[in-house]
């Protein structure tokens, strides 16, 4: 069987700094990422504000994974894209799976950085129809960013988080309506940055205290009922477009049946988005690195 | 113009296990479609139970049939490949008038001859499913009830109709038929179809296509329900499907653990006029968690990943009352079967239509030969069918061989069930024309991330494979279809 110091799982901004620090500390590194290109969420932002803190540059999303990727396979770890890991073992092995073939590995250590998942609309439960057009930002952005499709051209976009604020810039940059941001709380959520620079220029129509009741709509969605939280008052926001930005979960699916004590195993370390919700790369990078560098550490040398 | 013996109309699990049925007969078969796909219609949307026959009324065709369906189930779901739960139920009662109706189907069960019935103490109870309210006073346990993935099983009986030689004509509708002489004439929007014998598995329009021929007898008076979908994050924690019976006249609440994991909780009882047709609604979902909170107060609803909503055929006798067609009773509780002259109309089959399919689609064969006047037998039928490998359910050494004799079963598409591109490539070989029929044939973007991660990537292989693979390399299919149109854009 394969052996590796540490076992990297994910290749977003978290996995590449994590494994960085741990090959520079000397550890043999393997980091699996199951798309074809390092990058994670990076890879669908196509908007500036990255690496402000952390490189002193203000980037792309893209361009600041490039930044990194370039760092990763220039360094001693070994990086497989297109590999997914299936399940970990408390024997502390893995199982992996990709076009090459399926493979079980055994390591010292394992950071999992496998990022989050977003809320759906499913989880949501907004009662009503089925139909084309609803979908969440993080899907609308690999449309959109990565296959070169549209994802709408009036949406609602659910959510002023920063995520639904991006979202709501990324379709009126482009000069399409925003028919309206709704947010169920009584002020916009978001970094003061991204509010000011997301919403003012594009004079978005903002609806706090307000939610989705229904959508309605048979093929594609042709508009969603809304509530005013204050007065119980409905009424109906056409739109061919719902995109969701509800909040994001970590996701901590290859862990579960690890945990019967509700403790991680001291073998295994959570980071970036998968650890906790970050809103800025720079805090993912930073974190991911101080961890890499202290498992680098730990873990013997080989 | 198209001759054909027997033409099916409707191709949900009914009308694909009639057509199953009809092809070990040595005659011709069509079945007509109005959608771009099979089990799109009530098929698509149930609760999934197998059942055992006890809520059936000794001596009704549902006894007899579900009994025997639920016998032969384990059966009929190897030969086809599809997966089959065979986990169990239990009915709880929460008073007295909920202990009469268990005490009646289990002697109701016993006479209808189905094994291994039993009632359960609240303490047999609490065991058997931890989660269920300490409120319940009596279970009856019937271990021979199951779950299937319903389109998982009509898709099945579809693959295997179409190998053993019947067509499907899909994007299709009948919109008119007449008789003449020995022959029905079926307009549809593409073509003229002349067939000897007509079996009407139309589904919430089967009284529809009854009546373009006869008069009015039986309508269908649709009734909506809503469901919620849990996650597999709770897998294991309900272990048999759980009916509870409610104390008050209403309908009661049934849960069942999925074969994919999921829970699914459901349905309601109300107006289909409360949300248009494929809409849950408010009203509904908010009993739904109400009840879920009285039955199983501890499942954490938290896990919800999607909701859907159904519709129920229900079946009423009619009679014409000042120039109009009102119901005069209340629905028809067994299933009717309608022979006229060899157009035979399955209508408002409801519960237990699913577990009953292959017994119901074996009925109207036969009588369909009958209206054929009894043809051969089809010497080369075959009843197995091989479904998509189920990558992520090998054995290790297994999967390891299929991966390299094919990387495409390496590569994860869709991350919560581990599905490949080898499957997914193979359903839309199979006949998948959109997401949701790639979904239903192999479980991509049916986890918690409900596709958002998968869509994507499912869609860019519809799009490669539809433009460079020949038509004919989809079992059945026949025409043009038209799903990008409606998918283009999401
Ligand atoms: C819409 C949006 C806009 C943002 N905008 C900004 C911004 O303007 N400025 C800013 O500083 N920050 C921004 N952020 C925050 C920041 O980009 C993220 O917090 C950070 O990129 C998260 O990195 P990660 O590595 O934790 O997760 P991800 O980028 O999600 O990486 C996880 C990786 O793991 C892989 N993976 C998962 N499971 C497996 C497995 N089993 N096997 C193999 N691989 C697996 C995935 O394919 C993925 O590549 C934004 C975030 C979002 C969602
Ligand atoms: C809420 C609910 C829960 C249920 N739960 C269970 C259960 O747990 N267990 C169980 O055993 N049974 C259950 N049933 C019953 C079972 O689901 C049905 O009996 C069965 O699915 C009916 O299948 P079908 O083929 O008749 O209908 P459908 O799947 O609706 O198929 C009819 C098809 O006919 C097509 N069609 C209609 N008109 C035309 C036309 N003019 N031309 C061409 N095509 C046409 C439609 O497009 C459709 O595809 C449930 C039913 C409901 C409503």
């Amino acid at each position: 069987m394969e052996y590796t110091d540490i076992l990297v799982i994910g290749g977003g901004a978290a996995g590449m700094a994590a494994a960085l620090a741990a090959s520079e500390a000397g550890r043999r590194v393997l980091l699996c990422e199951k798309e074809d290109r390092p990058g994670g969420i990076l890879n669908r932002c196509t908007h500036r504000g990255f690496g402000r803190a952390f490189l002193g540059r203000d980037l792309t999303g893209q361009e600041y994974a490039g930044f990194f990727a370039e760092r990763l396979y220039k360094s001693a770890a070994e990086v497989r894209t297109g590999v997914t890991v299936l399940s970990l073992s408390q024997d502390r092995t893995a199982l992996l799976s990709g076009r090459k073939g399926l493979f079980r590995i055994k390591f010292r250590f394992c950071i999992l950085a496998a990022g989050c998942l977003e809320k759906t609309p499913g989880s949501l439960g907004i009662p009503g129809t089925r139909p084309a057009g609803v979908l969440t930002a993080g899907t609308a952005q690999l449309l959109e960013n990565t296959d070169g499709l549209i994802a709408g051209y009036r949406p609602v976009i659910l959510g002023s988080g920063d995520v639904g604020l991006i979202m709501a810039r990324q379709f009126a940059e482009s000069g399409r309506e925003v028919v309206a941001l709704i947010e169920q709380k009584d002020q916009v959520g978001g970094l003061l940055r991204n509010r000011r620079e997301c919403l003012e220029p594009y004079r978005i129509p903002v609806l706090l205290h307000t939610a989705a009741v229904e959508i309605l709509g048979r093929d594609r969605i042709t508009g969603v009922r809304i509530r005013d939280l204050e007065t119980g008052f409905t009424r109906i926001l056409h739109c061919d477009t719902l995109i969701t930005a509800a909040g994001l979960i970590p996701d901590r699916t290859l862990c579960r049946d690890l945990m019967p004590a509700g403790r991680l195993p001291d073998w295994l370390r959570l980071c970036g988005n998968c650890e906790s919700i970050h809103d800025i790369v720079d805090s993912v990078t930073r974190e991911a690195m101080a961890l890499g560098a202290s498992l680098g550490q730990e873990a013997p040398r080989k | 113009m198209l001759y054909t013996d027997a033409a099916v109309i409707g191709a949900g699990v009914l009308g694909c296990f009639t057509a199953r049925a009809l092809t070990e007969l040595e005659i011709s078969v069509t079945v007509i479609e109005e959608k771009e796909d099979v089990c799109t219609g009530i098929t698509r949307a149930n609760t999934g139970i197998i059942y055992t026959g006890c809520d059936n009324r000794p001596g009704s065709r549902k006894a007899a049939m579900c009994v025997k369906a639920n016998r032969e189930f384990d059966q009929l779901a190897r030969g086809l490949d599809v997966r089959f739960s065979r986990c169990g139920s239990v009915m709880a009662a929460f008073g007295p008038r909920g202990e009469d109706v268990l005490r009646r189907k289990y002697r109701q069960g016993l006479s209808n001859g189905v094994p291994g019935l039993r009632l359960l103490s609240r303490d047999e109870l609490a065991e058997a499913e931890p989660l269920l309210s300490r409120d319940a006073v009596l279970g009856l346990y019937a271990p021979g009830t199951g779950t299937v993935e319903p389109w998982e099983l009509g898709i099945a009986a579809f693959e295997n109709a179409s190998a053993n030689g019947a067509l499907f004509r899909l994007n299709e509708k009948v919109i008119h038929m007449e008789r003449s002489g020995s022959r029905f004439i079926l307009e549809t929007d593409r073509e003229t179809i002349l067939a000897r014998t007509v079996i009407n598995c139309a589904g919430l329009s089967a009284d529809a296509v009854r009546e373009m021929l006869r008069v009015p007898a039986v309508r269908i008076f649709p009734t909506g329900a809503d469901y919620i979908v849990l996650g597999d994050s709770l897998k294991g924690q309900i272990r048999h499907v759980i009916f509870h019976e409610p104390e008050e006249k209403r309908k009661g609440l049934t849960i069942v653990p999925a074969v994919d994991g999921s829970i699914l909780a459901g349905p309601t009882e109300r107006s289909a006029d409360l949300a248009p047709e494929g809409a849950t609604c408010a009203e509904g979902l908010e009993e739904l968690r109400k009840l879920c909170a009285e039955v199983v107060p501890d499942l954490p609803l938290t896990e919800q990943i999607r909701t859907f909503s159904a519709l129920r055929p229900n079946p009423r006798s009619v009679q014409r009352e000042n120039g109009r067609w009102v119901p005069v009773d209340h629905s028809i509780r067994d299933f009717l079967i309608l022979n006229e002259d060899g157009l035979i109309s399955l209508i408002g089959i409801k519960t237990p239509g699913l577990t009953c399919a292959a017994e119901l689609g074996r009925f109207c064969a036969s009588l369909a030969a009958g209206a054929l006047s009894g043809p051969g037998r089809n010497r080369h039928f075959n009843p197995r069918r091989t479904g998509i490998p189920r990558v992520h359910e090998m054995k290790e050494n297994d999967r390891a061989a299929l991966i390299r004799t094919d990387p495409d079963f390496g590569e994860i598409v869709c991350q919560c069930h581990d599905v490949t591109a080898g499957e997914i490539r193979e359903a839309i070989r199979r006949g998948a024309v959109t997401p949701d029929g790639v979904k239903r044939r192999t479980g991509a973007g049916m986890g918690v991330c409900q596709g958002c991660r998968c869509i994507s990537r499912v869609q860019a292989m519809l799009t490669g494979m539809r433009k460079n693979a020949p038509q004919t390399d989809s079992p059945g299919h026949s025409g043009t279809e038209k799903p990008e149109e409606r998918h283009g854009i999401y």
